[in-house]
């Protein structure tokens, strides 16, 4: 793969354990890539598909999810409904060509650094390996807000005639 | 203040509480007290709160992490308005009575300011000291500059001082030899300079000549020899000197006053530095042609070069001083009348004199000043300066002086330093042979023995206690001086001299030259007579001590001129104090110095020395010595004799250095810290509170593992306490949550856990509770890192212990996983003997296998060797540590009155579980008997109800409301964003360009204003913020910093000072999730710190205000069961003052409470001496309070039909009819005894539960059985522990015998689970002679029940004989537990709130939230909850009434201002929302029109609402938008992180 491509990669984290595990992963100096931005959502059970592919839309190569861990949501399952969404998210990015490998969850508790710091270098290796995203635009152009119309965002909603699971 | 001053008349009480301890017992009260409309003071003797919980990593029952569970009550309590965290202090005694009290607390200093302090951390960074983490069990060193843990509240840091370093204490300059001594074993030399030259400007000058007064104090001396202070202070020096000399910066002036100096030595050059620095035209008048006075002339090169003088001069007068040399100054007035403002005189002493003896006139008698000035002049002559190498001669034309020595035998008479100065001279300058005379004997000669030592060494002979008659003279030439021995000699206290000299001892001491040296005086000539300056006796110069003001105003005068010859150090300080008298002069203040108290010196004693010897902290190591240039070379030569230390000498030295103070006072923190928060100064103070109440929550201590020496600890690197464990396994401890083994750090494979550490043994007759949980949590935990770290779960736990006890709610299930699906091996033994492998570091552990733990084992044969002992490896040991109370808690509980039982508890008593034995005073936690989280939350609000009902007219009339400004409406508005980019001193600003990320950010669309700042988070940073937005007309702001976990609350209210909604507010966290994981990334960092603001920017742009409803409060309360728990809610709440309604299904109050005769009375508790006698007379008096209060009302009979609404506003229907509008309901519905048909219950008379079977012991015909046999653990009680029965057995069994002594007893059990005090239960019935019988579930007794008149059989499998016994008891007692009521499962769904799978309510969360259900409003107590004692029972529904006060005692609720709102015009009316909710707020209905005018469309009711999202996410018709989540705020930050921005010209990725 081309050394030089560096993923560009969104990651969601609920302000519960997720946002604990990059405060501490950042206050024990634990490194990890550059090139993960943030969005923080107030639980993972508000994992939206439509974010999901929102930001691959945009331009994501590789796009994760940062929950309490199983059975510590702070939302009762709120995790384990995001993780079903994400799971449906994976195989429409599979049937479309992207690549379900692109989107993952990761759970964890907010004192664990070292794994918070590991979902993102796995992330980065991962994607880097896979190359960039075939929706990435040409180097330094955004795209418009346009192709994500309300059109194609009924689409997205993985419910249209004979997608449906 | 005394009890007495308390008016007698019922004052009203004041509405603050003190509550000690801020472990979560202390947080959770306080929190409570707060909402309920106290004020709140939170004592903490540690720097932060947080308690132990703060170091745990994992939680049992639920392995939730302790500190995510705890940080958001950290944050909340740090934060909230109405609770002042006192940290580091103590409570010294409390005065008054209930109601009014009187407080004194000890606070002592942390250091830093925590209002200042941003918690940004750069102090820790830059200290130099390492102490043993106490947060991580000593695991690791910390900085004496230190936040406690990365999470603590307040975030504030605080410094670790014990006092001053002795060292410093001893300087007359008060030196700061600690701190630079730590900066030189760091290898931090320019830092080391920095702090020496903050006391004293001449570093290599007294690095030298100092007579260092530090070495003698040092507390090294106690261990072996002092440290070379002066020596080490010297290297820091010269490796300065060899640095290319940077240029010093003249300090501008900014005083109109001009200073006149006159006297360029050390004092006058140390003033001058201070004035020039405080911003005067500062000048120095100096008589010689050089400046350095004394210094310069006075010592002598091979001691002090010259060139070292005139560098530290040059430093000084490079900062602006005006230096005027070969200035003699002849008048004052003349001073006056160029303009000075104020003169100082330091005119030094340098007038040598001689004794009146006769030939003391001769020309080849010298005097010691002149001699030594005429030599280092003659030098300057030269024109042959010496150089920095040092290696320098006084070759060339010889003066006169030189003449006078070079071949000559010379005689110095004097015995200080300067006399040796003088013989050491001359010995370089050639003499034929040098001796120095005096009147001391050698042993109280004033010089240095170094000095004395070296003269001798380069051959200068001694002749010492001579008084000397006459100088010896031929023709004009000295022959010799004329002595007599002294015998004896002393020196008054008013100057003069006693002396004795032995008759006929007459003597000439031959020689051609005499130098006198017999001390110096200061040339004081210019001062005449009418100048107005008073002059003493002794020629010097009259002053006031405290001010150095002489008699004339504006004149003072310092140093050897006012107190005779002394040492530069003492010119130095001097100086020093000179000059701030001279500016408070100039300033107009009084001149006196303020009064400031004295730190205390940290003086080491012999046994505290020892103690670090031990412990091998300190291990003897002598001085490293001072390299010296060989005597052959000294002579002739002027070359320094002292040759300094190199680098690694220094180094190990400064090594040396026992850290008295602890902090070091290297200033390194003063001089980083930006916000300028730190206070070296700073002085323990003692405060006094007025408070109604007190709560004690001081917790525990775990035992002192070293004390149980057999296990090793202390001794063996590989056992380590319980708490160390948890250290190891916490993700953010100092081995990263990878569990480490101390000696090698190897993984450990092999890990064996020691119950009952400083637990139920001959010193603790009690159990702690929570060790075989917390082991068991530990256990699987390790087999879970093992799984993560790719070993396969390839770590084997082995536990040693006696009874496991899992007695609470879930426990049972958990520990059966840990041994069934995590693989833990449990032995049911105590270990015989450890040791360690001294190769391995392995330890050894033997113990006596008697009962293989195996559910399939075979049938064991009769065991005749109960001593088959086994030995197994281990890598590591981990030593479950009990609970114990500190010697500083028993010490509070002395001062403060409460009575304590023998192990330091407080005492309480059944009834009244929370209330010590003084009145107002009440406890929490551990400090009553050992506990759990949970039960130490519960009592936590279960106290803050206690203090409540007692301070209950006072409520809200010390709390404090913030008034905000009107909110300005944004409508319409294009956004004005306002973008704060904040440095973090140097934890955003080091690792990224932050004024470019500023830059960047001006550019983006919307925003008007962009800046960076220092520390935004900082008070005046933050009234910054609130001009700016008020200015700049900003309707949108974002501040790029740290996290918005800790800063977006502050933020938020700034915006509302500033009359913003605050929800118009977007946070970048650039610190957390930027500067700190790039550290090394600049670049990047940069460019993502860019990204992250654009992303902000995006969706602040999109925010709206969000306006929270509130809904008045209806302030009465439901409490559903009439049992002790709901008569006990009730009670509480209705003493506050709040109206409850109690409803009980049958038609009589009392519960279970009624077949309760007599309590498990367990704690070797003291006395009762008040209060009820037993439960009876207890549930008689509460029911007739209930009955008699007026704002209850009992509803008998009767049940919950049916209730709605939410949190503040319920409506509740009764089965009897009656409609109740309440603001919270507790249900206390209890449970009943299991009554089922195991072990032939039902079929035969003589078989009865526990609860029959008190029935029959406290009825007058007890049928007086012989033989009793009890079953414990029956039907659902093989499944969950039902906590009480163990204890309950052990009660009958207890009341049998004493009602029938010769009553036999056998208990057949699995564990016995006695936890707490009520081991002791236990303990008494072995002593009794009560036969306990373990079983196994597969191998459960059998009950035969042959016919009704002959006796019942009891098969069991006697594991020790390992055979079957038959018993045949009169009497088959079944201990069967207690399970939930019938109806249980209908209240809860009435309810719609959950079971757990035993059938009991579930509560919000089973660490933190132990009385509250998930669903606001609605709280839990007693057996409804799990089964429980009625100490235990009560505290809870305290607890729970706390919880419902604290929303009673709110006017209004207000809504969740992040919550889903539907648009009924896109709603199908699916119900995925409803079934996706976890909190039921969502409900179809069709009273609202959905898409197409269709009826039937989702509504969500706000106040149930917790705005997790879930609903919004799963909506098919995205009808759902979450306030403050809306997709049209998400979704353009999404895509914001992609969309390039072209770079504003000026922001650029190079470093600022």
């Amino acid at each position: 793969m081309d050394q030089a491509f560096e993923p560009e990669i969104t990651a969601f984290y609920c302000l519960y354990c997720g946002t604990m595990a990059a405060d501490t992963a950042g206050a024990l100096r634990v490194q990890y890539p550059a090139n993960v931005k943030f969005v923080r959502l107030p639980c993972t059970g508000k994992t939206d598909i439509r974010y999901l592919l929102e930001a691959f839309e945009q331009g994501a190569d590789g796009v994760y999810v940062v929950a309490c861990p199983i059975g510590n949501c702070h939302h009762v399952r709120g995790n384990e409904r995001g993780r079903a969404r994400l799971q449906r998210a994976k195989r429409i990015l599979d049937e479309i060509g992207l690549g379900g490998e692109r989107l993952e969850m990761f759970f964890m508790s907010g004192s664990q650094a070292r794994a918070f710091a590991g979902a993102a270098r796995t992330m980065t290796e991962r994607v880097r390996a896979l190359g960039p995203s075939p929706l990435r635009p040409a180097a330094g152009e955004g795209r418009g807000q346009a192709e994500a119309g309300e059109d194609d965002e009924a689409g997205f909603r993985g419910r249209r005639p004979g997608r449906a699971r | 203040m005394t009890p007495t001053d308390c008016p007698p008349a019922d004052p009203p009480p004041i509405g603050a509480v003190l509550v000690v301890g801020g472990g979560i017992a202390g947080i959770q009260a306080s929190l409570d007290l707060a909402e309920q409309g106290f004020k709140v003071y939170l004592v903490e003797s540690r720097s932060a709160i947080g308690g132990h919980m703060a170091q745990l990593d994992k939680t049992f029952p639920t392995n939730d992490c302790a500190m995510c569970t705890l940080s958001p009550r950290l944050v909340e309590t740090g934060r909230h308005l109405n609770i002042e965290i006192l940290t580091n202090t103590e409570v010294l005694s409390l005065d008054g009575q209930a109601g009014n009290f009187t407080a004194r607390l000890r606070r002592k200093p942390r250091y830093i300011d925590p209002l200042k302090c941003v918690g940004c951390g750069d102090c820790e960074k830059v200290c130099p000291i390492r102490l043993p983490d106490e947060f991580n069990e000593g695991l690791v060193p910390r900085r004496a500059a230190y936040r406690l843990y990365p999470q603590a509240i307040p975030a504030a840091y605080a410094i670790e001082k014990k006092g001053v370093a002795p060292c410093r204490d001893a300087c007359p300059a008060g030196q700061r030899a600690q701190g630079y001594i730590a900066l030189v074993r760091e290898g931090r030399y320019a830092d080391a300079l920095r702090v020496i030259k903050e006391d004293n400007p001449f570093p290599g000058i007294c690095g030298r000549i100092c007579n260092h007064r530090c070495e003698l104090a040092c507390n090294r001396n106690l261990v072996d020899e002092p440290l070379n202070i002066h020596a080490l202070k010297r290297f820091v020096a010269d490796w300065a000197y060899a640095r290319p000399r940077e240029p010093v910066q003249p300090v501008p002036h900014t005083r109109p006053e001009r200073v006149a100096i006159i006297g360029a030595g050390p004092c006058g050059l140390t003033a001058a530095r201070d004035l020039v620095s405080l911003g005067y035209a500062v000048t120095v008048f100096e008589a010689l042609p050089v400046a350095g006075g004394m210094l310069r002339v006075g010592i002598p090169e091979y001691r002090l070069p010259a060139w070292i003088v005139d560098r530290e001069v040059q430093d000084i007068v490079d900062l602006g001083v005006e230096l005027r040399l070969n200035t003699t100054v002849n008048n004052l007035d003349d001073v006056f009348a160029e303009g000075f403002a104020a003169v100082l005189i330091a005119v030094g002493a340098h007038e040598g004199r001689k004794l009146p003896i006769p030939g003391a006139d001769l020309p080849d008698v010298l005097v010691n000043t002149q001699f030594l000035r005429d030599v280092r002049l003659a030098e300057l002559d030269d024109g042959r300066r010496t150089r920095a190498d040092g290696q320098a001669s006084v070759a060339g034309r010889r003066p006169s002086t030189r003449e006078q020595i070079e071949g000559k035998r010379v005689l110095v008479l004097g015995g200080g330093n300067v006399a040796v100065d003088c013989a050491r001279t001359a010995v370089r300058l050639g003499a034929a042979s040098v001796a120095l005379a005096c009147l001391e004997a050698r042993a109280k000669m004033p010089a240095h023995v170094e000095e004395i030592e070296a003269a001798e060494a380069e051959g200068v002979t001694l002749y010492p206690a001579r008084s000397f008659k006459q100088i010896v003279s031929e023709a004009g030439r000295v022959t010799g001086v004329a002595c007599v021995d002294v015998t004896f000699m002393q020196f008054e206290p008013d100057g003069t001299l006693t002396l004795e000299t032995a008759p006929g001892s007459e003597h000439v001491i031959a020689c051609d030259t005499v130098i006198f040296s017999i001390g110096q005086r200061a040339g004081l000539a210019f001062i005449p007579a009418d100048a107005g300056v008073g002059v003493t006796r002794q020629q010097t110069i009259a002053v006031n001590p405290n001010t150095f003001a002489a008699t004339r105003p504006g004149v003072f005068a310092a140093g050897d001129a006012t107190t005779g010859t002394a040492f530069v150090i003492e010119a130095v300080a001097a100086g020093h104090k000179a000059a701030a008298s001279l500016h408070r002069y100039l300033s107009g203040e009084p001149l006196e110095p303020r009064f400031a108290p004295d730190l205390p010196v940290v003086k080491l004693t012999r046994p505290e020395v020892e103690a670090r010897l031990a412990r091998g902290e300190v291990r003897p190591a002598p001085r490293v010595p001072m390299p010296r240039l060989p005597v052959e070379r000294r002579r002739g030569s002027f070359a320094e004799v002292e040759q300094g230390y190199d680098e690694a000498q220094a180094r190990a030295e400064a090594a040396r250095c026992l850290a008295c103070g602890l902090c070091s006072e290297c200033l390194s923190c003063v001089y980083v810290c930006g916000a300028k928060a730190i206070n070296h100064d700073e002085v323990e103070r003692v405060e006094e509170v007025g408070v109604g109440a007190v709560i004690l929550a001081p917790g525990y201590q775990a035992y002192t593992a070293a004390l149980a020496q057999e296990f090793g600890f202390g001794r063996y690197p590989n056992v380590v306490t319980a708490l160390q464990f948890e250290r190891l396994l916490s993700a953010s401890g100092p081995t990263s949550g990878h569990i480490r083994r101390p000696s090698d750090g190897a993984a450990p494979r092999k890990i064996a856990f020691l119950q009952c550490v400083g637990s139920r043994d001959q010193t603790h007759d009690y159990c702690s509770s929570v060790c075989c949980m917390y082991a068991a949590k530990q256990a699987i935990m390790a087999v879970e890192h093992a799984k993560v770290e790719g070993r396969g779960g390839q770590v084997e736990c082995h536990v040693f212990f006696m009874d496991t006890r899992a007695y609470s709610k879930g426990y049972e299930e958990y520990y059966r996983r840990a041994e069934q699906k995590y693989g833990v091996k449990y032995h049911r033994c105590r270990i015989s003997a450890l040791r360690e492998d001294p190769a391995t570091r392995d330890l050894l552990v033997r113990y006596a296998e008697s009962e293989p733990w195996t559910a399939d084992r075979g049938q064991p044969s009769l065991k005749t060797d109960h001593c088959s002992l086994t030995t197994d490896h281990f890598d590591l040991v981990v030593l479950s540590v009990g609970m114990e109370i500190s010697e500083s808690v028993r010490k509070l509980g002395r001062d403060l009155g409460v009575e304590l039982d023998a192990y330091g508890f407080c005492h309480t008593t059944l009834f009244a579980p929370l209330q010590t034995s003084r009145p107002g005073v009440y406890v929490a936690g551990p400090f009553r008997e050992p506990k759990d989280i949970p039960e130490s939350v519960t009592e936590a609000s279960g106290a803050a109800a206690a203090a409540a009902r007692q301070l209950a007219p006072a409520r809200h009339t010390l709390t404090r409301r913030r008034d905000y400004p009107p909110e300005r409406s944004v409508d319409g508005e294009p956004p004005r964003i306002g973008v704060f980019v904040c440095h973090c001193g140097a934890n955003i600003g080091g690792y990224l360009d932050a004024p470019g990320v500023a830059a960047y950010a001006r550019a983006l669309p919307g925003v008007v204003h962009a800046e960076a700042n220092l520390y935004t988070c900082s008070q005046d940073t933050v009234a910054h913020l609130i001009e700016q937005i008020r200015t700049l007309g900003l309707n949108r702001v974002v501040v790029a910093a740290c996290t918005p976990r800790t800063h977006e609350p502050l933020f938020q209210d700034t915006l509302r000072q500033a009359g913003l909604n605050p929800y118009l507010f977007e946070m970048a966290n650039i610190r957390n999730q930027c500067s700190w994981p790039h550290a090394g990334d600049w670049d990047g960092a940069t460019a993502k710190a860019r990204t992250l603001v654009r992303m902000a920017v995006a969706r602040a742009a999109e925010l709206e205000p969000v306006q929270t409803s509130s809904v008045p409060v209806q302030r009465a309360a439901l409490v559903i069961g009439g049992g002790a728990a709901g008569l006990s809610a009730a009670l509480a709440l209705a003493e506050q003052g709040f109206p409850v309604h109690l409803v009980e299904r049958e038609p009589e109050l009392g519960g279970n409470l009624r077949r309760v005769f007599y309590l498990a009375e367990a704690s070797r508790r003291l006395p009762v001496t008040s209060g009820p006698p037993d439960p009876q007379t207890f549930l008689q008096e509460i029911v007739s309070r209930v009955r008699d209060h007026p704002l209850i009302t009992v509803h008998l009979s009767a049940e919950l039909a049916d209730t709605a609404g939410f949190k503040g506003n319920f409506v509740s229907r009764l089965t009897d009819g009656a409609e109740i509008r309440h603001g919270a309901t507790i249900v206390a519905t209890g449970g009943v005894e299991y009554r089922g048909p195991e072990y032939g219950y039902g079929q035969d008379p003589r078989i009865v539960t526990q609860q029959q079977f008190e029935a029959l012991l406290a009825g007058a015909h007890l049928p007086a059985p012989g033989l009793v046999v009890m079953i414990q653990c029956i039907g659902p009680a093989e499944k969950f522990c039902a906590r009480l029965c163990c204890a309950i057995a052990l009660k009958n069994a207890l009341k049998l015998k004493a009602l029938n002594p010769q009553a036999q007893i056998t208990i057949l059990y699995r564990d016995l689970r006695t936890y707490g005090f009520k081991e002791r239960l236990y303990t008494e019935a072995r002593r009794q002679g009560v036969r306990f019988i373990r079983y196994e579930f597969d191998r459960r007794p059998v009950v035969e029940i042959p016919a009704p008149q002959s006796p019942i059989s009891v098969h069991v499998w006697e594991p020790i004989l390992g055979q079957d016994i038959r018993l045949r008891p009169d009497l088959l007692v079944l201990s069967t537990p207690v399970v939930p009521p019938p109806g249980a499962r209908e209240l809860a769904s009435r309810l719609k709130v959950p079971l757990d799978a035993d059938g009991f309510f579930q509560e919000a969360h089973p660490k933190l939230r132990p009385v509250d259900f998930a669903s606001e409003g609605l709280f839990l107590a007693g057996l409804a909850h799990y089964p429980k004692f009625l100490d235990e029972t009560i505290a809870q529904a305290q607890a729970a009434a706390a919880r419902a006060a604290g929303l009673l005692a709110q006017a209004s609720v207000r809504a969740e201002a992040r919550i889903a709102v539907v648009d009924p015009a896109r709603c199908v009316g699916c119900l995925t929302c409803v079934r996706a909710c976890p909190y039921d707020a969502p409900k179809v209905s069709a009273a609202f029109n959905g898409v197409g005018g269709i009826a039937g469309a989702a509504f969500i009711e706000p106040a149930l609402c917790r705005g997790c999202g879930v609903c919004a996410a799963e909506c098919p018709a995205r009808a759902i938008q979450l306030r403050h989540y809306r997709d049209a705020e998400m979704l353009p930050k999404i895509e914001a992180a992609f969309k390039s921005q072209a770079p504003p010209p000026e922001a650029s990725l190079v470093r600022a």
